[in-house]
């Protein structure tokens, strides 16, 4: 579905920050990314949609078996590369003055064309697609709120329905949330898997807590000092956290 | 330490006063004149009264096309204005030359002063309400394009990234995340630049670019002194209406933002 080889990615400064990544993600699998703040985990995500552009390595998704390589995509393949991959934000990046529907419809820009998209016509079926998108996430009596009022476990859920509208093969979530309280944050990740679950969605996603992996990934990839350092079970024991987050020097 | 600490503490205030006294020199600013002139002024103001009220009706016409000037003037600047700014802009331009490009649009027709531009047009197409609007439009490119480029600097990025990241084109992004967000600058930036363009259109006028103005200076020429007092209040009412109708629009938006 997603295999990663050899990813190098440096920074500005020279700094090589991820040295050598190597993964795969399947079918409908959960992943969740772990590691220490500031390793490069945001940074690993974008290389994927193709918002950072790799220094090195590989990466191919694989949709209804044709393989796409990531890596040598020009302008025109990276775009068609961003419309089968959806991505949430830690702070959801709607559009804040526009209207929640209209939100969701930007899911849908990738497919549409310039010209009918810059004047504003969206298809009655992209329409009904959206409100079944709110519906999915149960929200769909905020419509015709405009987007900046919602609370952030709303703006959170109208994310994941501009993501339902790109009928994704792959989800990536950048710490989804994080910026939610508990039970707010417990409702957003029930959503993520139900997606996942229900349209075979593969997920791949950043958390903030070893404690939401272990509940709702199938799987887990700690990242650290620019490589894969644990891949393997959700629940991890004492030395795995010690790998991923312990403090070695001493 | 305590010299340059004295050379600190008065070198500003004392080259401000030695520009005020070679300004002085130079342009022979002198108080005496001033005093001199002062029975001319007052003559000349006497000469004004009355108004010449059977001027006002017939007046209200040129009036009306000195709003028209300022209100198309300002319509055509916002139309070159945002592309020139959105070329302008460090986070949306395409290129580095482009961005160059742009910012020396803005600055040319900043630093250019619209009664320049007006004489140049002026001269091109002849005299009458046209030239006055071309040189309103491309003038107003110095201050709207600087003003919307600052906007969209400010933008918060996450959105344009998120419309970007479903595989949407950078016009696409532009229009669907940038737009929304600049809106209510835009719309504030838009109205301030009317009012000023309201009062250079008069200005204007006296060189030949129609409206109230011109007819400001053919009553100079021909001493209709009465004429002018008539002028002078139709110009003051067309001010004061201006300003109320950009400040209400100015409130019915901003209100618009709080309510919604
Ligand atoms: N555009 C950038 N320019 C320079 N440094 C960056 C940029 N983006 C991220 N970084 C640096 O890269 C490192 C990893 O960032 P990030 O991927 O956001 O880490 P994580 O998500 O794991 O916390 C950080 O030290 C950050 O300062
Ligand atoms: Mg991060």
């Amino acid at each position: 579905m997603l295999t990663v080889n050899h990813l190098r990615k440096r920074l500005p400064n020279g700094k090589l920050l991820l040295r050598d990544i190597n993964f795969s993600v399947g079918e409908g699998e959960f992943v969740a990314i772990l590691g220490l703040s500031g390793t490069g985990k945001t940074i690993l995500l974008r290389c994927i949609n193709r918002l950072t552009t790799p220094d090195g390595g590989e990466i191919v998704l694989t949709d209804n078996g044709n393989p796409l390589n990531i890596t040598q995509s020009d302008a025109g393949e990276i775009r068609e590369l961003r419309r089968r991959i959806g991505m949430i934000f830690q702070s959801f990046n709607l559009v804040k003055r526009r209207s929640v529907i209209e939100n969701v419809l930007i899911g849908k820009l990738g497919r549409i064309g310039m010209v009918r998209s810059l004047m504003c016509r969206f298809a009655d079926d992209d329409i009904e697609m959206a409100h079944r998108a709110l519906n999915r996430v149960g929200i769909s009596d905020l419509a015709d709120r405009r987007a900046g009022t919602l609370s952030g476990g709303e703006q959170q859920r109208v994310a994941i329905a501009r993501s339902i509208m790109q009928d994704p093969c792959l989800l990536l979530a950048d710490e989804p949330v994080a910026n939610l309280d508990p039970t707010t944050a417990e409702v957003v990740m029930e959503h993520l898997r139900s997606i996942s679950v229900g349209n075979g969605i593969s997920t791949l996603a950043v958390l903030h807590q070893p404690e939401l992996a272990r509940r709702y990934a199938t799987r887990v990839l700690g990242v650290r000092d620019g490589v894969i350092v644990y891949d393997g079970d959700a629940r991890l024991s004492d030395d795995d956290f010690e790998v991923i987050y312990g403090c070695n020097d001493v | 330490m305590g010299v340059t600490m004295f050379k600190n503490r008065y070198i500003i205030p004392v080259l401000f006063l030695l520009f005020v006294i070679w300004s002085i020199i130079g342009t022979g600013f002198s108080i005496r004149d001033l005093i001199a002139g002062v029975p001319n002024l007052s003559n000349f103001i006497g000469c004004m009264f009355p108004p010449a009220w059977d001027t006002f009706v017939p007046l209200i016409s040129p009036a009306i096309e000195t709003i028209q000037m300022a209100f198309l003037g300002t319509v055509f600047a916002v139309v070159l204005s945002v592309p020139v700014a959105l070329l302008a802009a460090n986070n949306i331009t395409p290129s580095k030359p482009v961005k160059l490009l742009a910012r020396g649009v803005i600055a040319f027709t900043r630093t250019v002063p619209d009664i320049v531009f007006a004489l140049i047009f002026v001269s091109a197409v002849g005299l009458g309400p046209v030239p006055g609007i071309l040189a309103l439009a491309i003038h107003s490119v110095g201050m709207l394009g600087k003003l919307y480029a600052e906007a969209i600097e400010e933008v918060d990025p996450g959105p344009v990234e998120a419309v970007e990241a479903v595989g949407a084109g950078k016009l696409q992004a532009v229009y669907y995340a940038v737009i929304p967000q600049v809106t209510p600058s835009f719309v504030a930036s838009t109205l301030y630049r009317f009012d000023i363009n309201v009062r250079s259109s008069i200005v204007l006028g006296l060189v030949g670019a129609g409206g109230i103005g011109f007819e400001l200076i053919m009553a100079m020429r021909l001493f209709r002194y009465h004429e002018m007092l008539t002028i002078l209040i139709i110009i003051f009412i067309v001010v004061m209406l201006s300003e109320w109708a950009s400040n209400s629009i100015r409130a019915h938006v901003i209100g618009e933002e709080v309510l919604k």
